[in-house]
């Protein structure tokens, strides 16, 4: 890098410290009260409860470790705890000096955690935090919701909320405001999960009996997170009962779940470990039928209370998929996560969290009948230290810093057999390493009007221990002029670099800020900047992206994707708070995003580079969220007018580039998509819920001519995803049931009946071109995942 | 590779609720082009000398021609290393022949094209194929055990970078089956390639290969940018779907210097082709 651009940034971001010093000096000299607020039942810490003095502005929200600090002058207050769906708890405290109160709180009703009927704090509109481009998902709701075969889903309950979409019905992954899927950040207790789908996409990986929250940040991404410039997906495990031992679990037609939870170490500790298996591949072996498929999910989690200032965690996800087509194909991938943490109270204002974070995906494809193994990998190991000072009520600073390295593995060729054709083939591994420090302050200027700023300096580093081709003229794609193509350069040799050498770095400063002002009591207007690095890369020339895709970083031939996003909104809560109103627009651009030259070849190709170009995308918006979140009948309508575009200059290969360089639809570009969700609660054994969906279909390629060539009938297809799939509309619908019981039984279980695409409405997943067998005319056949799709469930807990 | 991933996916589809059916859909439409099928291909064993090359029109995609010929084009085939010169004689249908043509291992070929008032070139070099070495039945290989496979068996050459085309005929099937392979993994080897045809439960439209039944196999040795071209044809017949590359417009060789935006369809191929059948037992 250019040092004196180095010296610049730096001497940016020293001034940018003195800022912050300086804008703490005024705090005064205060008390403070912490501690941690806990779910009375089951001990489980409450991320987003509320903490405030009474009477005064004094207050503050619970961490994720359910952590509060508020800092306030000397004086008798009230304290009241409040989280929705609990009961509100004040108690009398005499600040004269600093102290530790860690509050507990119960639920409402003793019922099933399914029946909480108001909406979760974070669910209405925050109007006093400048965060804003966030959705936090109360497990309660997403098990409410319902679903195809039954099957709880975190990823597609996120997919009812404006500005998330899929890329189709059984497909995996998720896209948030026009992005790619791998601009997705997924933390799994901070453990990056590359994948999310089981089978393809049809189910998450995410068992919600053992999740306790779920929050995605559309935009305004933390200076905490980095990596990713579409969202992050940040999931936490749920830490397990401390109290007593409980399990929770279910029966449905696709799996089955059970979570078993317990105190250890005389309440000084818990342990929570939950399974999820499916047996579709126990049917098919009953019937005789010699193809398989089957998922698995284990989640681990333990926590150790050392003493008031120190706790341990320790967490951990297995999952796997497999497949078996008979004898002649298998396939199995899966993600695997480990994470150790240690929470640590430097003193009653300045919480931390150290965090050693693994995480492993992996394919195996074997094709028995062609006498090989295919093995691809992508490991990282992670360690961040995250701080969060809460100098005073007016002012609070994150800061941290983190590193992750990288082993890619894309592939390995290994012959099953001596009389194997294949030849042994490993493409080269490579190997990369990422570093982050951040700073980030919430600032309350003034009653009125909130800040939070932020800045993460993010490096990257390509590191050698491979050899990497030398293309003629460093073109790895070249422009053929006479026939308007693109090709793959030549490479005409080699560099090596050895495992200490750096084959490529790269650095970028990434300023993010946002401002709030509230309006009046109940409503507030936003706005909000941020740039994001991203520098690794899913590899996917497909409409959809499959387990098989590959990760790729950053280096000689790949820069690294950055964002910009730019969003404002209006929040608004009315009637008493039972309805509240999020508006927001945004705009953002991407520049680096990979695109693939026509007839790219991306499986086994060493040399990726030789398929791809450079591009840029950018995705504008506007997204409605009208809830009612409390009474009987609680729901929401989620509306988004959106546009989501890339294009693709022929850059350093000459040629107006992919596309004649012109701007086209990314397949996930949905113009109008709207759900509507409700759930209304008759009475203690009865409720009942529905789902509303419509979207403009999806951009796609169709035909624009034919001609006939080796007696085949060719389609000529028109420019990329200039043409849409029909639109996508379904309804669905569930009742839960829960059978009387004595209130004090220790059994209560439920029963959850529902029905995915109630209409029965064919919705096109593709549709393709062909000739007819029999009579060679052109036709068009739609496929369609789901029809009407019933469904059984039974949930238990005791 | 992609087609055994694709499959696995229409397992897992089929065990929830899918269904496929023929819909009417709008499509755009492309204006006319030339369609070139300018394929030299040099028989084993053969002198080689009768080759032709078809010219048609492309028509909108729910046209139920697809044939169109062209007349009265000028049809002119040169030898670049020596000079000579191969006139195609309009036959008035589509069709220009020759009867002098001349092949020769490793020559390249120029193609020229004169229709309406537009030139159309392209060049192509000649490769030679390998002898086929074996050619049997089983049913060990492929996806299923129990149904038949043709199997041909050849040994690729050393040098990296050969490129096979198979073209196969059916007995009573309207379409044949293209196949392209290369020596990316396989390089230097002894090649067993075969065929199978899977069976479509649901329709019974597909049947599997019968004993008694013959299927006609051409193997044509290729170019690495005809290879490129075909390969994208033929995944696009197969039916674009989900987890296939975005289905794009596919370029051949012909360039129209005249005005290159009325590019033309198809190619100018010239190849050596081994051509066998086998009788099912």
């Amino acid at each position: 890098m250019n040092q004196s651009v180095f010296k610049i940034r730096l001497r940016c971001s020293w001034c940018f410290v003195l800022f912050l010093v300086a804008s703490i000096m005024y705090a005064q000299e205060d008390y403070t009260l912490s501690g941690t607020i806990t779910d009375k039942s089951n001990g489980e810490t409450l991320f987003g409860a509320s903490v405030l003095l009474k009477g005064t502005t004094v207050g503050v929200i619970t961490n994720e470790y359910g952590f509060y600090s508020l800092t306030a002058p000397q004086g008798s207050y009230t304290v009241i705890i409040s989280y929705l769906g609990y009961s509100e708890i004040e108690q009398e405290v005499t600040l004269s000096n600093n102290q530790q109160i860690n509050f507990e709180i119960s639920e409402f009703s003793t019922q099933l955690q399914e029946v909480v009927v108001t909406a979760d704090e974070p669910e209405r509109a925050v109007l006093k935090k400048p965060e804003m481009s966030t959705v936090k998902m109360n497990i309660a709701t997403v098990k409410q919701m319902p679903v195809v075969m039954g099957e709880v889903d975190i990823l597609k309950s996120l997919q009812m909320l404006p500005g998330v979409t899929n890329n189709g019905e059984g497909t995996g992954g998720f896209h948030v405001r026009g992005g790619a899927q791998d601009q997705n950040l997924v933390l799994l207790d901070e453990a990056i999960i590359y994948n999310t789908s089981h089978m393809f996409g049809f189910f998450s990986v995410f068992n919600a009996d053992a999740i306790k929250d779920v929050k995605l940040y559309k935009g305004g991404i933390p200076a905490r997170f980095g990596g990713r410039v579409s969202s992050v997906l940040d999931v936490r495990q749920k830490d397990g009962n401390s109290k007593n031992f409980a399990a929770t679990g279910g029966i449905g037609i696709i799996s089955s779940r059970l979570t078993l939870e317990a105190p250890l170490f005389k309440e000084k500790g818990s342990f929570l470990i939950a399974g999820r298996r499916s047996y579709a591949d126990v049917f098919l072996k009953a019937f005789g039928n010699d193809n398989s498929v089957s998922f698995y999910d284990l989640n681990l989690k333990t926590n150790y209370t050392i003493n008031d200032n120190n706790r341990l965690f320790l967490s951990g996800y297995f999952g796997r998929d497999s497949f078996k087509l008979g004898e002649t194909f298998k396939s199995s991938y899966g993600n695997s996560t480990g994470n150790l943490r240690w929470n640590h109270l430097f003193n009653d204002k300045l919480f931390s969290n150290l965090s050693l974070i693994g995480s492993k995906y992996d394919y195996d494809l074997g094709l028995t009948f062609a006498e090989f193994d295919w093995v691809s990998s992508i490991t990282n190991y992670n360690l961040k230290y995250d701080f969060k000072y809460y100098l005073s009520d007016k002012f609070k600073l994150d800061f941290g810093l983190s590193g992750i390295y990288y082993d890619f593995d894309p592939g390995q060729i290994k012959p099953t057999s001596s009389t194997s054709a294949v030849n042994p083939l490993s493409l080269d591994r490579k190997k990369a390493f990422e570093s982050g420090i951040y700073l980030n302050a919430e600032h309350k200027l003034s009653e009125k009007l909130s800040m939070q700023y932020g800045l993460r300096y993010s490096a990257f580093s390509r590191l050698g221990g491979q050899a990497m081709n030398d293309y003629a003229n460093n073109q790895p794609v070249i422009y053929n002029n006479a026939l308007d193509i693109y090709q793959r350069g030549t490479a005409v040799g080699e560099t090596n670099f050895d495992k200490g050498e750096t084959i490529k770095t790269f650095d970028n400063l990434e300023p993010r800020i946002s401002l709030a002002y509230q309006l009046n009591e109940n409503s507030a207007i936003k706005t909000g900047f941020s740039r994001v690095a991203q520098y690794i890369h899913l590899l996917s020339n497909t409409a959809s992206a499959t387990p098989l895709d590959v990760w790729t970083p950053s280096g000689q031939f790949i820069d690294p994707q950055l964002s910009n996003q730019y969003a404002v909104g209006y929040f608004r809560n009315f009637k008493e708070k039972m309805y509240s109103l999020e508006v927001e627009a945004y705009f953002k651009n991407t520049d680096n995003r990979i695109d693939y030259i026509d007839g790219s070849d991306l499986i086994g190709q060493n040399t990726i580079e030789t398929e791809i170009l450079s591009g840029e995308s950018r995705a504008y918006g506007l997204e409605l969220l009208l809830r009612k979140n409390e009474g009987n009948f609680t729901g929401w309508i989620a509306y988004t007018l959106s546009k989501s575009e890339q294009r693709t200059p022929g850059g350093s290969a000459g040629g107006l580039g992919i596309n004649n360089g012109n701007w086209y639809n990314t397949s996930y570009d949905r113009t109008h998509d709207i759900s509507v969700s409700g759930a209304y609660r008759l009475n203690d054994k009865w409720s009942f819920a529905a789902n509303v969906v419509f979207q403009t279909g999806r951009p796609v390629t169709y035909p624009n001519s034919q001609y006939s060539y080796e007696d085949v009938s060719i389609a000529s297809y028109a420019p990329r995803n200039s043409d849409r799939l029909p639109a996508y509309h379904r309804l669905d619908l569930s009742v839960n049931y829960k059978p009387n019981k004595k209130p004090n039984a220790r059994l209560k279980g439920e029963w959850v009946l529902g029905i995915y695409n109630a209409y029965a409405r064919k919705n096109a997943a593709q549709i393709s071109f062909g000739q007819n067998i029999d009579t060679g005319v052109n036709e068009a056949t739609r496929l369609s995942i789901f029809g009407i799709v019933p469904s059984i469930t039974y949930n238990f807990k005791f | 590779m992609q087609n055994y991933i694709k499959y696995t996916i229409v397992l897992v589809a089929s065990i929830f609720f899918s269904c496929e059916d023929v819909i009417d859909v709008e499509v755009q439409n492309d204006s006319e082009r030339l369609v070139i099928e300018a394929s030299l291909d040099w028989e084993k064993g053969t002198n080689g000398n009768n080759q032709s090359i078809e010219l048609r029109k492309s028509t909108p995609f729910f046209d139920t021609t697809s044939n169109t010929p062209v007349t009265g084009a000028s049809v002119k085939v040169t030898n670049d290393s020596n000079g000579d010169e191969f006139i195609f004689i309009d036959q008035n249908n589509g069709t220009y022949t020759t009867d002098a043509f001349v092949p020769i291992i490793d020559a390249t070929y120029s193609l020229e094209i004169i229709y309406g008032a537009e030139v159309y070139t392209a060049k192509e070099t000649l490769i030679e194929v390998p002898d086929i070495t074996d050619l049997f039945q089983g049913t060990e290989d492929g996806f299923d055990d129990e149904i038949l496979e043709a199997h041909v068996v050849f040994t690729d050459p050393p040098e990296e970078g050969n490129n096979y085309l198979f073209r196969y005929d059916f007995e009573d099937e309207l379409l044949p089956e293209l196949e392209v392979g290369d020596d990316e993994f396989i390089n230097g080897n002894e090649i067993d390639w075969w065929i199978e045809i899977e069976e479509d439960e649901e329709t019974d439209e597909i049947e599997a290969f019968q004993p008694g039944e013959t299927v006609a196999i051409e193997m044509y040795a290729i170019s690495t940018a005809y290879k490129n071209y075909i390969e994208i044809l033929i995944e696009q017949m197969e039916g674009v779907d989900l987890f296939s590359s975005t289905p794009v417009l596919v370029k051949g060789n012909c360039v129209n210097e005249t005005n290159p935006d009325n590019y033309a369809h198809g190619y100018f191929r010239v190849t050596q082709v081994n051509k066998t059948s086998y009788t099912f037992e």
